[in-house]
């Protein structure tokens, strides 16, 4: 069996949970639990917080879903998370800015280690005061090339539209 | 609808570059304890400000200028009345009681000074209202300003770590232009310091390799990168980690390559559901 791995980060509160949930095919698995050995950057006192989902895409090949920790004592995390990662969505919550930041410090993290596939989902954009993808862009300052697209995270066709999206920045940059 | 904040966790440079580049046109409201600003835009240039304690119509700031007599104030403010569609700052070009150069350098004088003390502010409430236009008659600058200049000017003003740091966390990033730079800079007035900074950029030196080449404080560069920074002209990178490498010649840390087929699988699985 083939398990390939997607990742969806995000500040605190951005969807990341809602996100899994609407598409996973399992009930996503929210952890808290003490750190272990395996994780070598990790403090013994640490608790480590994630979401887990899963998409069967044959009976050889299945797609895991990992939610990152929002918390910034979980930054250890996003390291272990994004090794061999497919490609990774990073959420925004489109109604506050004040997420911008750490958002910029999510991305910063992640390109900082690899060049990954990667899209930003503005979420929640069925909410008053959303902050359109385009305005996101500009509030993140995102080149052109990287697509930020309109979410909703409770929403499973626009939750399937964001992952196909990254399966095509994927798909071009995979092999014959 | 409107987006709204706070210039504590979004920046009125942060807010400026986006309407700059998104090419709005709209008001900025601000707003803290019984101060509030107002700054319209039009197609991402500044065209007025004003502020509650100052929001006078232009006729009434070029008489207490002395650029205008109260005479010459009541002709053009009844001209307008009787026009539509037109600014009180047009009809006064119109009626050639003031030149378009003196009647730009005056109003731009007085809304920069507006805008560069709204720079001070730490926290605000934000309202950008989408496509708002100001009132007739006030103070409309003939020449919409550039907002990259207004930011350069307005981060010479900010004197302390903590804003900085937010886009400038550490001084071993690496500075790198964004596309075509030179373009960006026409309307940006750089100082001698700034220059020594902006010659230095190669996207390979840190900020601390540039402040000890320019024989600066790592403040003052940060603070000049900063300005860079926020005008769109530059962006600041982490120096690229050094890549652990396989015995096959393969970085450790690439992305998997993966086969079109395994992706083309998922696609139409997630299709599918």
């Amino acid at each position: 069996m083939q398990t390939v791995k997607m990742v969806i980060s995000g500040a605190v509160n951005a969807g990341k949970t809602e996100f899994i949930k609407t598409i996973s095919e399992i009930e996503v698995v929210s952890t808290e639990r003490p750190a272990t050995d395996d994780t070598r950057l990790i403090k013994k006192e640490t608790t480590v917080a994630m979401d887990f989902g899963r998409i069967a895409i044959g009976d050889d090949l299945v797609l895991h879903l990992f939610g990152t920790p929002g918390q910034k004592r979980f930054d250890f995390m996003w390291e272990i998370l994004s090794e061999g990662m497919l490609g990774l969505v990073i959420l925004v919550d489109s109604t506050r800015p004040e997420t911008f930041r750490e958002t910029n410090r999510i991305i910063d993290f992640f390109m900082s280690y690899r060049e990954t596939p990667y899209v930003v989902a503005a979420n929640k954009q069925d909410r008053p005061n959303a902050w359109s993808p385009e305005e996101l862009r500009l509030a993140l300052r995102l080149p052109s090339h990287i697509k930020v697209l309109p979410c909703m995270a409770t929403d499973r066709e626009s939750v399937k539209n964001v992952l196909l999206e990254l399966l095509d920045v994927i798909m071009q940059r995979s092999e014959d | 609808m409107p987006l709204v904040g706070n210039i504590r966790d979004f920046g009125l440079s942060d807010f400026l570059y986006l309407v700059d580049r998104g090419y709005k046109t709209g008001c900025l409201h601000l707003s803290r304890a019984d101060e509030m600003a107002s700054l319209y835009f039009d197609k991402g240039k500044l065209i007025t400000a004003t502020r509650k304690d100052d929001n006078v119509p232009v006729t009434e700031l070029l008489v207490r200028k002395g650029k205008l007599t109260p005479v010459q104030a009541a002709q053009a403010t009844q001209v307008h009345q009787s026009q539509n569609g037109v600014t009180l700052s047009q009809v006064l070009l119109n009626l050639e009681l003031i030149g378009r150069d003196e009647l730009q350098r005056v109003l731009q004088q007085h809304i920069e000074e507006a805008v560069y003390a709204l720079f001070s502010w730490n926290e605000g409430e934000f309202r950008f209202e989408q496509g708002q236009r100001p009132d007739p008659t006030a103070p409309i600058m003939p020449t919409p300003l550039a907002v990259e200049h207004l930011i350069m000017e307005g981060v010479r003003r900010i004197d302390e770590w903590g804003r900085i740091r937010d886009r400038i966390p550490s001084t071993d990033m690496v500075v790198k232009f964004i596309e075509q730079p030179v373009e960006r800079t026409k309307g940006i007035n750089l100082a001698a310091d700034e220059w020594r900074v902006f010659a230095r950029i190669n996207g390979k030196d840190t900020l601390a390799e540039i402040a000890r080449k320019t024989g600066m404080s790592e403040f003052e560069v940060c603070r000049i990168v900063y300005g860079f920074l926020t005008a769109g002209l530059v962006d600041v990178i982490r120096k690229p980690a050094p890549v652990p490498m396989l015995a096959t010649g393969r970085p450790l840390a690439e992305a998997p390559r993966v086969k079109k087929s395994l992706v083309t699988r998922i696609i139409n699985r997630i299709r599918g559901m």
